[in-house]
């Protein structure tokens, strides 16, 4: 990332309200916003959809594992028997072609894998890039340098060299999708959010009360956690919320190269991985969990919109009645970059 | 020192830096990544006396300082390679030779580079129209239909892995609709009309995965712009709402767009790994993941070097033209 | 054996190599013929032939490819001594002449093999071609700069196991004579009947010694067939190849090289590959592939349309996949647990996780199922199409694990089909109906490969294939089952570390046979003997099955090599 636009991105925090001015607040706003709303009870859905997915599953009577041969005709490659992809009553989405296994039980706890994978990695992503970001501004001049150049070696190392080098190394006992969440998080989105997170840093130590509190004799530490935190709240989340729908087609990229998932889990990257060459033969299994990973993209990114609006007012009341600042505006463009280009292109 | 040549001064030492622990980071990766190289080079049925021929002839029993060091020596002063009838000599900056094809890895970048700026470049004209396009009418044209359709279309590029967008325009495009032919890389020198045709599904495929990210940075610039207090007077004046978007709001959101296309740009040089496997592109990323998958360290190294580099030039470029372009920001 | 993959470039080169990233290997109809072209089928001379491949012609130097008979594009610059006859199906597998009049005079028992050139053999400049240039190409590839090729000269040929090529040893191998310029002679270690199915191998292919430049020779070697290399982009990806003057049909019974110009196009995707083939528009309606089956998505479109569908060349080629075992690691000691395993398995399951019954055929012996390898029918654990899981539960406990058991099956992540998570979570859900809980380890494919080929490392139970070099059934058993193959300090593919005298002594009956019928059927009963041992439980054989362009006629598809010849086709 740019040191350019990550001063663009981190520019409307500085004036950013020092703590969190009331969660209450900030429920209020995103109430106010209808598109925000529904993107949220979309994601609520979906998350409770993939909690609940042995529930849902035992609802229908299947399970994602199972094979099913008598469902799939074995001499024309595997394709499903039933009329739309095999959708009935027994199978409510159809079966996966050439082992018949419930399409409907593969989408609902593959929901799990994606959704878990992309969460755990935005966790990561946000924790190394705060602690990175926090240090480098606090810290001393060479720390500062040195931080800086870890990240960025890691902004310039292609996602999918380390990928496969990684992957290599790593033992197999180790579960796959924590590693795979490692390997997005690492590679991806935390150099952004530390840099960000590192001028943020820099403009709020020169606050009034955050230098009062460093003069006053409080440890550097005392200082993060006091002060420094609650103002990087707002910024931090905002990309954070929008680090999410990245990482989700992150994990389907890396399972188009092998470096996804292992079988027989499923995750909705890698159902497209298999899926794209049934395009014509049996649409229905590309386009369920296309559709899956579209729905939940589009909701996330409109809720991310919703999140930051809640949480910078201004931006929000900019929106409505066409008045605001600059700077604070610029804050919008923080969501632009995100993680870097080859994790999906 | 003026401010501009200590901004310049201190990125280049920067980008030396970094691009120098890249390559040791590499050789560790490698160094105690499993697959026996001899072994892949000589063939799975290789006897242990050919891989141990095959192992001394690659220099592979060195331990890794001094294959480092033969690495540095290339880089510097250039290294010496035999074809078994002759010695061939690398100068410098010899990055090696591979250790699968023998191939010179200066050669094999240089070939590789062209197709990988052509993929880029085009899909950078398009991703710039669309995206700025899509983000100039959320802007102005909130909520209506056009707009939302092309929300959508950017939103469904983002969601959607570019191995499926490619392949159902592939289908569709080419196979059934028969409008074009199937993409082939043709050498712009050769015939800059047919690069062009055949380019021109790629350059889709990869354009509608970065759009988004430009419409979504396009819209908050202009709101930014639009809600400022000069344009509300442009306004109370009867400006016409046409010329402050394309006069005011439009020029406002350039500075960001322009920093965050050529950050996009550097990154994708190396990173379009997907679309050039799936439309048979020989650019640089294909060849990287296949240098990675068969334990080609010298062709590795200096694939990363060289991705390294675009991107830290499309960093340090990024700044300057954002500063050149808005004058509020001071290089820091 | 030749191991087709997409990660190991060098040995995938071959141009007969399987590649199945977005598809799967094949099985189905017994018809070993090639389904007819349609329309005016009569071949003419001319045209531009497209071949689109997935890998490139890497390391177009006849020392350094790994072919079984010559392989598809190398054999259109290279000729060899022998050569495999371009036969429609089982005629396919025979070995004929090539370079040489014949296909190899013995000694008495097989150690000494003599060949003479034919006469008036020119390479594409017009120089003779000379037994010592072909003395000269085979020392060549023992050049560590120059690996890649087979292991049998090394092994085979006498004293030759340390030899370092010529251009650090210029002595030359004493092993080859060459009494005069039409006559050279080889002097073996020990008997090898099977020496003319080497003789195919790009290995004995001729190179001028005032030409050979090392390592770059790949990028122009001198042709002695029908077509020479005019262009080579990339390292193979794009090749050019056009007619060799020099070239003569009157010393060539085998190639046809119909087309004027041949344009290799490889790095595709192979869902593209068959995209083009299928659209056939343009260029594309003369083209082939030569390393790139129709995946099952893609069959199950074709096989709904008719004009598709007779565009499509069935074929086999002698490959086996299957499970094997390592019996020094509990609990597969026990070969009650092997046999359960053995009727376990589901391979119908298998077979549509490999891309249905069109694309794979359910194994049940190790020899691919041809008449030339001397394939024996036989099934030691009769279980039917999908498995016998009772009977498993009751070898099980006889074995002791009356509650069931918990083993762990290694397999490649790699997307071939063969060794990856597919055909593993077949096997797997198989295994749970009989109690057997697998749990499954991945491993990438390099990891893989170096794990399974050491003894050091080697798992109890595994995923594995194996593909002939040549259509017989020694290169298909002896490397696996031949107790003196078992290398303790380098690459093992004797993974049940099998080292018994009786199999090894009638190893060594049947090399020494030169009737290569009479071989046949020994190789086919000693299959059935080792069988029985349950240290491989045989999955399928891949069925190919290869689109073609619309103007692509004459299509000759051989048992040897299963994918249509294209020295045969013709474009217009």
């Amino acid at each position: 990332m740019s040191e350019a636009l990550v001063a663009v991105e981190a520019a409307g925090a500085d004036t950013a309200a020092p703590a969190a001015s009331g969660a209450r607040q900030f429920w209020r706003r995103l109430r106010a916003q209808r598109a925000a709303l529904v993107a949220a009870a979309v994601v609520a859905l979906l998350v409770l959809i993939a909690l609940a997915a042995p529930l849902l599953t035992g609802l229908e009577g299947q399970d994602p594992t199972t094979y099913h041969p008598a469902l799939i005709d074995s001499a024309r490659g595997g394709v499903p028997t039933g009329s739309f992809g095999g959708i009935g009553a027994d199978h409510w989405l159809g079966v996966e072609p050439q082992t018949g296994r419930d399409m409907f039980a593969r989408l609902v706890y593959g929901a799990r894998v994606s959704l878990g994978v992309a969460l755990a990695a935005t966790v990561v992503q946000v924790v190394l890039g705060v602690a990175m970001g926090v240090a480098s501004g606090l810290g001393s001049r060479w720390a500062d340098l040195v931080l800086s150049r870890i990240t960025d070696i890691f902004v310039s190392m292609p996602l999918m060299v380390m990928a496969l080098a990684l992957l290599a190394i790593v033992p197999d006992g180790f579960p796959r999708p924590v590693l795979v969440a490692l390997i997005i998080s690492l590679v991806s989105g935390w150099s952004t959010t530390a840099k960000m997170v590192r001028a943020q840093t820099l403009t709020l130590k020169n606050l009034d009360y955050v230098a009062a509190s460093r003069l006053s004799g409080w440890s550097t530490w005392r200082t993060a956690v006091r002060e420094l935190l609650p103002g990087l709240a707002a910024p931090v989340i905002t990309y954070a919320a929008l680090l999410i729908p990245t990482n989700i087609s992150a994990e389907a990229a890396l399972s188009f190269l092998g470096v996804g998932v292992k079988p027989p889990t499923p995750s909705w990257g890698q159902m497209l991985t298999s899926a794209d060459v049934w395009y014509q033969a049996a649409p229905q299994y590309l386009l369920l969990p296309a559709a899956a990973l579209f729905v939940t993209v589009f909701a996330l990114t409109v809720l991310g919109d919703g999140v930051r609006v809640a949480l910078d007012p201004r931006a929000a009341s900019r929106l409505r009645i066409g008045t605001g600042r600059k700077r604070e505006a610029r804050a919008e463009t923080a969501g632009a970059f995100g993680a870097k280009k080859e994790d999906r292109a | 020192m003026n401010a501009l040549t200590g901004f310049v001064l201190r990125r280049v030492i920067g980008a030396v830096v970094t691009l120098f622990a890249l390559s040791v980071i590499i050789y560790v990766v490698f160094y105690v990544t499993p697959g026996n190289v001899a072994q892949i080079t000589c063939g799975p049925r290789c006897s242990p006396v050919q891989v141990h021929q095959v192992a001394q002839q690659l220099h592979l029993d060195d331990p890794l300082y001094v294959r480092y060091w033969h690495f540095l020596q290339g880089l510097f002063v250039g290294q010496d390679f035999s074809t078994g009838t002759s010695v061939e000599h690398c100068s410098a900056p010899c990055l090696g030779q591979s250790y699968q094809t023998d191939q010179q890895v200066t050669g094999i970048i240089l070939t590789r580079l062209p197709v990988s700026f052509s993929l880029v470049l085009g899909a950078m004209v398009i991703w710039l129209l669309l995206g700025v396009g899509t983000g100039v009418l959320s802007a102005w044209r909130r909520g209506r239909f056009s707009e939302r359709a092309l929300t959508a279309l950017t939103l469904a590029g983002v969601a959607t892995p570019v191995f499926v967008i490619g392949l159902v325009l592939m289908i569709v495009v080419c196979g059934e609709l028969q409008l074009l032919p199937f993409p082939e890389y043709v050498n712009f020198t050769d015939d800059p009309e047919q690069w062009a045709w055949n380019l021109l599904l790629p350059w889709l495929s990869l354009a509608l995965i970065e759009s988004a990210n430009f419409a979504r940075l396009t819209r908050a610039s202009m709101l930014e712009t639009l809600a400022d207090d000069h344009i509300r007077t442009f306004r109370a004046y009867g400006v016409g709402e046409r010329a402050i978007i394309a006069r005011h709001a439009l020029r406002g959101a350039t500075a960001s767009v322009i920093a965050l296309n050529a950050v996009t740009f550097g990154s994708a040089v190396g990173g379009a790994v997907l679309t050039e496997t799936l439309f048979g592109l020989p650019g640089v990323g294909q060849e990287l993941v296949h240098a990675v998958k068969v334990v080609d360290l010298p062709v590795v190294v200096g694939m990363v070097l060289v991705v390294g580099f675009f991107v830290v030039l499309a960093n340090a470029v990024a700044d300057v033209l954002y500063a050149v372009a808005d004058r509020r920001v001071v290089l820091a | 054996m030749r191991q087709p993959s997409v990660i190991a470039r060098r040995v995938a080169a071959a141009s007969v190599s399987l590649v199945v990233a977005a598809g799967a290997a094949a099985c189905g109809p017994k018809d070993n013929d090639a389904k007819g072209s349609g329309g005016d089928s009569t071949p003419h001379k001319g045209g531009t032939l497209t071949v689109l491949n997935s890998q490139p012609q890497t390391d177009f130097d006849p020392a350094r490819l790994y072919t079984s008979g010559g392989g598809n594009v190398p054999s259109l610059v290279f000729r060899t001594l022998t050569t495999r006859n371009r036969e429609n199906g089982a005629a396919g597998s025979k070995v004929v002449p090539d370079l040489a009049t014949d296909t190899g005079r013995p000694n008495k028992d097989a150690t000494v093999w003599t060949y003479t050139l034919k006469k008036g053999l020119k390479y594409e400049d017009g120089t003779p071609i000379t037994s010592a240039d072909i003395k000269y190409g085979i020392e060549r590839s023992f050049a560590p700069e120059l690996s890649g090729g087979a292991p049998y000269l090394r092994d085979w040929l006498a004293g030759a196991a340390d030899y370092q090529g010529p251009y650090k040893d210029k002595k030359g191998l004493s092993a080859i004579e060459t009494p005069d310029s039409r006559t050279i002679v080889f002097h073996l270690d020990k008997p090898e009947g099977e020496f003319p199915f080497l003789a195919t191998q790009t290995q004995f292919a001729p190179v001028p010694k005032g030409k050979d430049n090392g390592t770059k020779y790949e990028e122009h070697p001198v042709s002695s067939g029908p077509y020479k290399v005019v262009k080579n982009e990339n390292d193979g990806e794009h090749m050019l190849l056009a007619r060799n003057t020099y070239w003569s049909a009157a010393t060539d019974a085998e190639r046809k090289a119909y087309p004027d110009t041949i344009d290799v196009r490889s790095g595709l995707d192979s869902s593209v590959i068959n995209q083009r083939l299928s659209a056939s528009q343009g260029a594309d309606a003369a083209a082939v592939t030569t390393d790139t089956n129709l995946g099952p998505a893609e069959l199950a479109k074709v096989s709904g349309d008719k004009e598709l569908a007779a565009r499509v060349g069935t074929g086999h080629f002698g490959y086996t996949n299957y499970i094997a075992f390592n019996p020094t690691v509990k609990p597969f000691d026990n070969p009650k647990v092997r046999q359960a395993i053995a009727y376990a398995v589901d391979r119908s399951s298998v077979v549509n996780a490999a891309g249905g019954s069109a694309l794979a055929e359910p194994a049940t012996t190790f020899l691919p199922d041809q008449k030339s390898f001397g394939h024996t029918p036989y099934d030691p654990f009769p279980a039917g199409a999908s498995g016998n899981a009772a009977k498993a539960r009751q070898l099980l406990a006889e074995a002791g694990h009356k509650n069931g058991l918990s083993v762990t099956l290694t397999h490649s992540n790699a997307k071939d089909f063969e060794t990856s998570p597919e055909i593993a979570t077949a096997v797997q859900d198989a295994l749970k109906k009989a109690g057997i809980t697998v749990k499954l380890q991945g491993l990438e494919d390099n990891d893989y490969r170096d794990t399974i080929h050491s003894v050091k490392t080697e798992p109890g139970f595994f995923l594995a294939h194996w593909g002939a070099d040549w259509p017989s059934g020694g290169p298909f058993l002896a490397p696996i089952f031949d107790g003196r193959q078992i290398v303790k300090d380098g690459a093992n593919f004797n993974t049940g570390l099998l080292n018994d005298k009786s199999v090894n002594d009638e190893i060594d009956a049947i090399n020494k046979l030169t009737d290569l019928d009479a071989a046949a059927k020994r190789w086919g009963a000693l299959d059935q003997k080792i069988g029985e041992q349950a240290l491989v439980v045989p999955l399928f054989h891949p069925v190919y099955k290869r689109l073609y362009g619309s103007d692509v006629r004459n299509i000759v598809i051989s048992d040897w090599t299963g994918v249509l010849d294209i020295s045969q086709v013709a474009v217009k």
